[in-house]
């Protein structure tokens, strides 16, 4: 092998690297940086969002009848659509070929607010008595009543985003993770186990009609903590 | 006749080597790697490191052969796995290969790294071998992540799920991390696109120069697989160091050295 | 034909050892080929072959198509997951849960990068450093227990 041969470097040199290499360097980091942290700028900075969430943005969970009447929730499933990345809705209507809509089924649990007893029993359903003989053509005043009183319940357990289940035992029934055992009552609030918080409720809306509506956001604000459900 | 031939073959094969030799140097390294004397006593304990090499070779083999049947699309990954399951030929063996071996490999590396602590593998010089280790067994456990959503099923979803809830409660960067793995705001088409492109080409193109690091550093410093292997060597610098410090106890004395103090000390 | 290296051709016995080149080589060597390449062999065949009979024996699971929207299935973690799992479970709450799913990982990571200069005594067998040892020891038993734990809670879970 040859002797190694060490030149000076010159100013100039010096000049070239630096030069040479800060374009090569610009080019090859912040456009890529950009081009993978796209849905972070999207999202953090440009307050973006994949899932519609605009005023008119309500998606349809169930006529109000539907919620059992008495201490047990019933499962609904809702697809809200995903905009997200080669899904969004103006890609595709360019395409024409794909007109598959994403959307990410969730699981929404409906029941009526309980009363909790200080042992942590249920007391009175608070669910409204005129339900019983009407399901439909509500006055304002009946919707008020019932937003206020319905649980519209996200699946995705607080602590770990794992679907929860509602589980009977000693007569009460709860809802229950099957990750690290979280509990939570029939109102969603958190009983038991690791999670940090009640379960994620649905905004939501009662119509007329007597169906619940609900958009793909949830009461992340408040007493309940800073922390999204993000995942799901 | 047949001895013609096989001068002849023998002939050629030593043109074919010398040619080769001397335009790439190619006999004198194979040589040098083939040739290297390595410790004779723990032989079988340093099978767990090439264990973990050929297991690494069956993922990067099988995991390639997948992709050609292979979708990244949430509407057909499942269905592309399926097909590979129940219609390619050896699907079943191609991928129960990549699955398996990738089992054995945590085994494997887990096994390796205790041998390694246990046996003190990681003291100077080997320091950054050591260091070059620990990283390849994160990349491992992230490849081992990555791939699970890559099935779309069931189990891979929820475990997805679960492991990035576990990454929003990092502290200051929870958040922005999950939105960057999910490419997005949302678990969606983004999410599978973007542990795709980590589970088979971002994290495989950074293990693989530190699996050649990792070699590199390992021939250059020797194997160093336990203290038994220097028995031998130890015993004879003890015994050299009890006699000098005889001689140094005379010289200090002035008197011959009985052994008798040497006693006392035990007792 | 060859001559293979048996690391004896250098007069070892003349070589005067002392503390800094005792570890230099070891008492007996083998080439690297053919032995070890030989011995190196034969645990890959076995694990080759392992792997190629689970195939068959235990095809490569492909559960149901993933449901966003379930609420009968149980998410498990794979076994190597299992004691990490098993630890969320002692930290729960807000306060916790970062502490216990990131940080404490987190921090086990620096410090096993930074292991060969925390140990930096001048002595290899695990009996002549104790402490290594102990605390080596002691995170392969958490491993496992957890391990275990996490096991035990997986079989209990009503309804799995």
């Amino acid at each position: 092998m040859a002797e190694l041969q060490k030149d000076p470097m010159t100013r100039g040199d010096f000049l070239g690297f630096g030069v040479l290499g800060a374009v090569v360097g610009a080019i090859l980091t912040i456009p890529p940086a950009a081009f993978v942290l796209g849905p972070l700028i999207d999202t953090d900075v440009r307050g973006q969002s994949d899932v519609p969430s605009g005023p008119d943005d309500w998606f349809e969970v169930a006529p109000i009848s539907e919620v059992p009447a008495g201490t047990e929730p019933k499962v609904f499933t809702v697809e809200f659509p995903v905009e997200q990345v080669y899904g969004k809705p103006e890609i595709q209507e360019e395409s024409g070929t794909s007109s598959k809509e994403f959307t990410v089924p969730s699981a929404i649990w409906l029941s009526w607010e309980h009363e909790i007893n200080a042992d942590g029993t249920y007391g009175q359903n608070l669910r409204p008595s005129f339900l019983d003989g009407k399901s439909e053509g509500l006055s304002e005043s009946e919707i008020e009543e019932i937003q206020s009183t319905l649980n519209v319940l996200s699946s995705s357990c607080a602590h770990l985003g794992c679907p929860v289940r509602w589980l009977i035992r000693e007569g009460e029934g709860e809802f229950l993770c099957p990750c690290h055992g979280g509990i939570y009552n029939i109102n969603g609030e958190y009983v038991a186990g690791p999670p940090p918080r009640d379960m994620y409720s649905y905004d939501f809306e009662v119509r007329e009609d007597g169906i619940v509506y609900a958009k793909h956001q949830f009461d992340t604000g408040g007493d309940n903590g800073p922390q999204e459900p993000y995942v799901i | 006749m047949i001895g013609r031939i096989r001068s002849q073959a023998f002939e050629t094969g030593k043109f074919l080597t010398d040619w080769m030799e001397h335009r790439t140097g190619i006999v004198t390294m194979m040589e040098h790697f083939l040739y290297e004397p390595v410790p004779k006593r723990g032989a079988w304990l340093y099978t767990l490191g090439s264990a973990t090499l050929f297991c690494i070779s069956l993922q990067f083999l099988t995991g390639i052969l997948l992709l050609f049947y292979y979708v990244p699309t949430t509407d057909h990954a499942w269905n592309s796995i399926y097909y590979i399951m129940n219609e390619a030929y050896f699907g079943t063996l191609i991928r129960g290969i990549h699955y398996w071996s990738a089992n054995f490999l945590l085994v494997v590396i887990g096994l390796h790294m205790a041998q390694v602590f246990f046996s003190g593998g990681y003291k100077a010089p080997r320091e950054l071998n050591w260091v070059v280790g620990v990283a390849l067994l994160l990349l491992v456990v992230v490849l081992a992540f990555t791939g699970y959503l890559l099935r779309w099923d069931q189990d891979g979803f929820w475990a997805s799920v679960v492991g990035m809830k576990i990454g929003s409660y990092s502290p200051f960067v929870g958040g922005p991390t999950i939105r960057f793995l999910m490419g997005g705001d949302v678990i969606g088409p983004s999410t599978l696109s973007r542990f795709f492109a980590l589970h088979v080409w971002l994290l495989p193109a950074a293990l693989a120069p530190l699996i050649g690091a990792h070699l590199y550093l390992l021939r250059k410093h020797g194997v160093f697989g336990s203290e038994f292997e220097y028995s031998d060597r130890l015993a004879k610098l003890h015994e050299r160091e009890r006699l000098e410090s005889y001689e140094q106890y005379e010289e200090d004395e002035g008197e011959p050295f009985t052994g008798r103090r040497d006693r006392e000390d035990r007792e | 034909m060859y001559a293979p290296a048996t690391g004896q051709a250098k007069p070892l016995e003349e070589e005067v050892i002392t503390e800094e080149n005792v570890y230099e080589r070891p008492d007996e060597t083998i080439a690297f080929f053919p032995k070890q390449v030989l011995y190196d062999l034969f645990v890959s065949t076995l694990i080759l072959l392992a792997c190629s009979v689970l195939s068959y024996v235990a095809p490569a699971p492909l559960s149901e198509p993933a449901d966003p929207a379930t609420t009968t299935y149980i998410p498990r973690p794979e076994w190597f997951f299992f004691f990490y799992e098993q630890m969320l479970m002692f930290f729960p709450g807000y306060a916790l849960i970062g502490f216990g799913a990131v940080v404490v990982p987190t921090i086990f990571i620096i410090l096993l990068f930074a292991l060969p200069w925390m140990d930096r005594g001048p002595n290899y067998s695990p009996l002549q450093r104790p402490f290594a040892t102990v605390i080596g020891l002691l995170v392969v038993i958490t491993i496992v227990l957890n391990m275990l734990l996490a096991l035990a809670r997986i079989i209990n879970f009503p309804g799995a």
